[in-house]
């Protein structure tokens, strides 16, 4: 086993993909879902983060009060981003459907201490976002209401539940959870899977375009050949993946340790890569290579995410800079698994090397 | 007879090839011969080539796959049914440990220690408060204080909701429920004419109303007086209360999407459950319905490329069949998998079978892709990166818009916001599905007569670069007798992709502020436009440039122009008018009035590219582009009045 022939394969390799365009569109691909995340940032965070709405606070929503008196009206009036309207129910439905109005809010005559509910009509515009921003408003307005109807009533409870004062302002979008909890672990091991399926091409594509002999009559031995194309794949994903945290950084979404995360992407990607590597070997033809290796990919990636301290939960822990200790150890059983497969690899791979060997003595002599 | 005689051509291919022998194994067993094959009539022997290839390209598929691979996916699906029982028991581990929570009371710390986003920490609060630092919230006596940076605030949310659940578990069981919840909210829909022409995401109000209570434009219509009581007993209520107190949980809170769920209890709700739709619940549909449509595809982009490794298909285009029986055959069983796969899962999750409706021109469009892709990639890496760009290109054109169901009107551009309606119990019309659907159904069509005309040996085993096959196709489609209407034709059919990629953009830049989106978009429309009516221009260039007399670029110019505005003007009329009718729809679509207007602006763009080409070659192209978009953006905002 030479360095110098893997490096010579996976040399040829890289020059294949760069002088077939076609890594212009995984460039591509990447800048059109950073486009994706900043659409997210810039639209929903206006949408569903009150704080970010609290931008806007200069404007009132108009909205009407029909029925009865009831202190609801009090708060609604007291709240700044409402302006409320006193008229009859058919007049203001006819506003909102004019659009003139953002909702209309109908009370009823029922006594806020009576045994049955106070039950609060409430008229919005379908398929309309202000109807969604105005019922995040009247919702915290609603919510202080309730809380003083359930003071009258508390007597009438049976227990009553541990008190905590949540600021009212919370509850509403989780768009970091989101973000961090979701977006960035899958977005840095993507560039692991596209590199798991990426070895399986190279791979047989020398199968099935027949182009085997003509690598193994050079000195390069098999299973350097099937090494050249793994370290190029595995090269792939770090580049890739710090690509993805330096566009998600121009979009504002801070990684608190890029490299460290790099590091256990790029191993656990290698795992991915070796046996999807396996897989081409085995089958020698790319559709069954890819069905086995996909199908295999969900079970291992249900059966990660399913434990505590997966690499993917690591990554989230450590991009918002709450990983501890814990993630050496799981680095240190990842690695151990790249060896172990890595062995079983280059094995497998001098098996068949041997065999293809034999075969074309076979078929000189 | 003719399937026999081909399998013994494969045979002696295969026969001196061992490393081969997977690919030329299936073709090993040849395909029964159609015994008592009568020619009775174009139409019937058409179904019956479909029928035969259809049911050949079945037996091909199961002889690669049953050598190996059939007993590993059986292991693999057992061992998927293991790992998902699995991994519900335990749930998903991926954002544990995210936050970090300091609290002073046992009692309130064992609210929190079952969320595994929480790492909960115990301590008296004077040391909480001097190490506030490094707790994203601290809970001192009863007080919730987060950290006031976005991470804080997010726990603070997290927090909040796993509060509210708790709490709604208490009250839950109280024997006076009205006590515990003493204040419902019955939400009602009203439907609004107007409804494309406020794009904004909640910034003002189209019509600013003056200091006093507005008054009603229109007839005011009388609304009966609301019931002030429910009208349904208190152990219904509860149990709606049990049923969506439980959704708090990171992954109920999706799957919950795809159960029919609360709805039934009428539109009563508490303050609390009044939220607005969370937006990226719809992924979920995402992964259920549209992975697996686009994972089988796969097999058939990989089929059609294998028809092409070392002219393995040459046996297949010899058939005396038509291409368009051999193309449709082959994706037969796969459209019928794939339908397949949407009703077990839409039974599964126990949804209405109408899923299915919006779900089939995704298919038919996911099948016209991948037999393009599978025509036109040279290597299996090129196979992949472009399948794996087309599929996050429809992913997200399917997505993005869907994340707006029931918010706004703009959600219905995507099948899946059908879906979603679907699932969710709300009824849609014929003119939503039209409207959702038809960029799909056409798109496709025209995918597959490309791919019809294209399906001979001279380009399927083509060795040329990606780009130059992508113009030899459309080549293929430009029949050299009649050059202009050609050009009519294509320019005709770009149209539905246009649309397509045009309302992409609509939808990534809807939400930037206001003149930003509308200037990006301005751009973006008229470059698209520009390079779809370029198309044909630059094929026929190249083909042969000596064709391009000043004459003749006229009236290729003329052709291109007039076949723009022919298929813009129908599919408008057809389909878009809700777009249409606003700002942006005057953008993307130039204005629905005059006609010569419009015409002229396409003419004078084409002739643009095309002089430029005629005097720079093929390196002009791009100045040429850049010219007519620029015209093209010029003349959009005349119309929109912005030089008065």
């Amino acid at each position: 086993m030479k360095g110098r022939h893997i490096a010579v394969i996976a040399k040829k390799e890289s020059r294949g993909l760069a002088s077939e365009k076609t890594i212009l569109l995984a460039i591509l691909l990447q800048v059109f879902i950073a486009l994706f995340s900043s659409f997210l940032m810039v639209g929903l965070t206006a949408m569903y983060d009150p704080v970010s709405l609290s931008r806007y606070s200069h404007f009132r929503y108009d909205i009407a009060y029909a029925g009865n008196e009831s202190p609801l009206l009090g708060y609604l009036e007291g709240s700044n981003d409402l302006r409320v309207h006193r008229m009859d129910l058919s007049t203001a439905v006819e506003l909102l459907k004019e659009r003139r109005l953002s909702a209309v809010v109908y009370v009823p005559d029922t006594a806020p201490g009576s045994d049955d509910p106070v039950k609060i009509t409430l008229y919005t515009l379908t398929d309309d976002l202000q109807g969604a921003v105005v019922d995040v408003r009247l919702k915290s307005v609603l919510l202080q209401y309730e809380g003083d109807l359930r003071t009258i009533r508390a007597g009438r409870l049976d227990v009553t539940p541990i008190p905590l004062q949540v600021p009212a302002s919370a509850g509403s979008g989780d768009f970091y959870g989101f973000v961090y909890g979701l977006l960035v672990p899958l977005l840095v091991f993507l560039p692991g899977i596209l590199s798991a399926a990426l070895v399986i091409d190279l791979i047989t594509e020398e199968y099935q375009h027949g182009t085997l002999e003509t690598l193994i009559s050079t000195p390069v031995t098999f299973a350097e050949m099937v090494w050249g194309k793994v370290l190029i794949c595995a090269i792939l994903v770090p580049v890739q993946a710090g690509a993805w945290i330096l566009l998600l950084s121009l979009n504002r979404i801070a990684i608190a340790d890029p490299l460290l995360i790099l590091l256990h992407v790029t191993f656990a990607s290698l795992l991915l890569i070796l046996i999807a590597a396996c897989c081409a070997l085995y089958y020698r033809e790319r559709t069954a290579a890819q069905f086995v290796f996909s199908t295999a990919l969900v079970v291992i990636l249900l059966l990660v995410l399913a434990l505590p301290y997966n690499p993917l939960n690591l990554v989230a822990r450590i991009a918002v800079g709450t990983a501890g200790a814990e993630q050496w150890i799981v680095l240190g059983a990842v690695m151990a698994a790249v060896l172990a497969l890595g062995y079983v690899m280059q094995k497998y791979a001098g098996r068949i090397g041997g065999r293809s060997a034999g075969e074309k003595e076979q078929g000189s002599g | 007879m003719y399937c026999g005689g081909n399998g013994n051509i494969y045979i002696g291919m295969g026969a001196g090839q061992k490393h081969r022998s997977v690919i030329t194994d299936q073709y090993l067993s040849p395909v029964p011969t159609p015994i008592g094959y009568r020619y009775t009539g174009p139409a019937m022997s058409a179904a019956r080539d479909i029928a035969i290839i259809a049911r050949w390209e079945v037996k091909k598929t199961f002889s690669v796959m049953s050598r190996n691979v059939l007993p590993v996916a059986i292991v693999l699906f057992v061992l998927l049914v293991f790992v998902t029982g699995f991994a519900a028991e335990s749930g998903l581990h991926i954002q544990d440990g995210m936050y970090r929570i300091g609290v002073d009371d046992p009692k309130v710390a064992a609210l929190f220690t079952s969320d595994t986003r929480f790492t909960v920490y115990q301590d008296t609060d004077a040391d909480l408060i001097r190490d506030r630092g490094a707790y994203d919230i601290v809970i001192v006596r009863g007080g919730v204080f987060a950290s006031a940076t976005q991470k804080g605030q997010s726990a603070e949310n997290a927090l909040a909701r796993d509060y509210a659940q708790y709490k709604n578990s208490v009250y839950a069981g109280e024997s006076d429920l009205f006590a515990a919840y003493p204040l419902w909210i019955d939400t009602e829909s009203v439907e609004s004419e107007i409804n494309f022409s406020t794009p904004q995401n909640g910034q003002y109000i189209p019509v600013p109303p003056g200091p006093g209570a507005p008054v009603p434009q229109g007839p005011v219509e009388n609304i009966p007086t609301p019931s002030p009581t429910l009208g349904i007993t208190q152990d219904e209520l509860r149990q709606q209360i049990a049923t969506s107190s439980q959704e708090n949980s990171p992954v109920s809170r999706y799957t919950d999407v795809l159960s029919p769920n609360s709805a039934a209890m009428g539109s009563f709700v508490t303050p609390d459950q009044l939220s607005p739709p969370l937006p990226f619940d719809s992924i979920i549909l995402v992964f259920v319905f549209i992975f697996p449509l686009y994972f089988s595809s796969q097999f058939f982009m990989m089929s059609i490329m294998n028809e092409r490794i070392e002219r393995q298909g040459e046996p297949l285009l010899s058939m005396p069949v038509k291409t368009s029986s051999i193309i449709l055959g082959k994706m037969l069983p796969y459209f019928l998998a794939m339908l397949a796969i949407c009703t077990v899962i839409t039974l599964y999750i126990h949804a209405s079978l109408l899923v299915l409706l919006p779900l089939i021109p995704i298919i038919v469009f996911f099948l016209a892709n991948a037999l393009i892709i599978g025509m036109l990639a040279r290597s299996f890496r090129e196979l992949s990166f472009v399948s794996i760009f087309f599929s996050t290109v429809a992913t997200s054109y399917l997505f993005f818009p869907s994340i707006f169901a029931n918010v706004h009107v703009i959600s219905l551009v995507s099948p899946l916001t059908l879906i979603v309606l679907t699932v969710q119990g709300t009824a849609w019309t014929v003119a939503d599905y039209v409207y959702a659907t038809s960029l799909f159904w056409l798109t496709a069509a025209v995918l597959f007569a490309i791919a019809a005309k294209n399906f001979n040996e001279e380009r399927l085993f083509s060795e040329k670069k990606f780009l130059p096959r992508i113009r030899e196709f459309l080549s293929g489609i430009l029949p050299e007798k009649h050059p202009f209407a050609a050009l009519f034709v294509l320019a005709l059919i770009s149209i539905p992709f246009v649309f397509m990629a045009q309302m992409m953009g609509l939808v990534v830049f809807f939400n930037l502020p206001m003149p930003y989106s509308l200037i990006s978009l301005l751009v973006l429309a008229a470059l698209i436009e520009e390079m779809a009516k370029a198309a044909g221009i630059y094929t026929l260039f190249v083909r042969d440039p000596s064709f391009f007399s000043w004459k003749n670029l006229v009236l290729a110019s003329a052709a291109t122009a007039i076949g723009f505005l022919v298929g813009e003007k129908l599919l408008l009329f057809a389909t878009l008018a809700q777009i249409s009718e606003s700002i942006f729809g005057s953008v993307l679509f130039l204005s629905l009035g005059s006609l010569w207007m419009p015409l002229l602006l396409h003419f004078a763009c084409v002739l643009i590219v095309a002089s430029s080409l005629k005097l720079g070659g093929k390196k002009a192209l791009v100045p040429g582009l850049f010219a007519a978009t620029l015209l093209h953006c010029c003349y959009n905002l005349y119309v929109l009045g912005w030089f008065h």
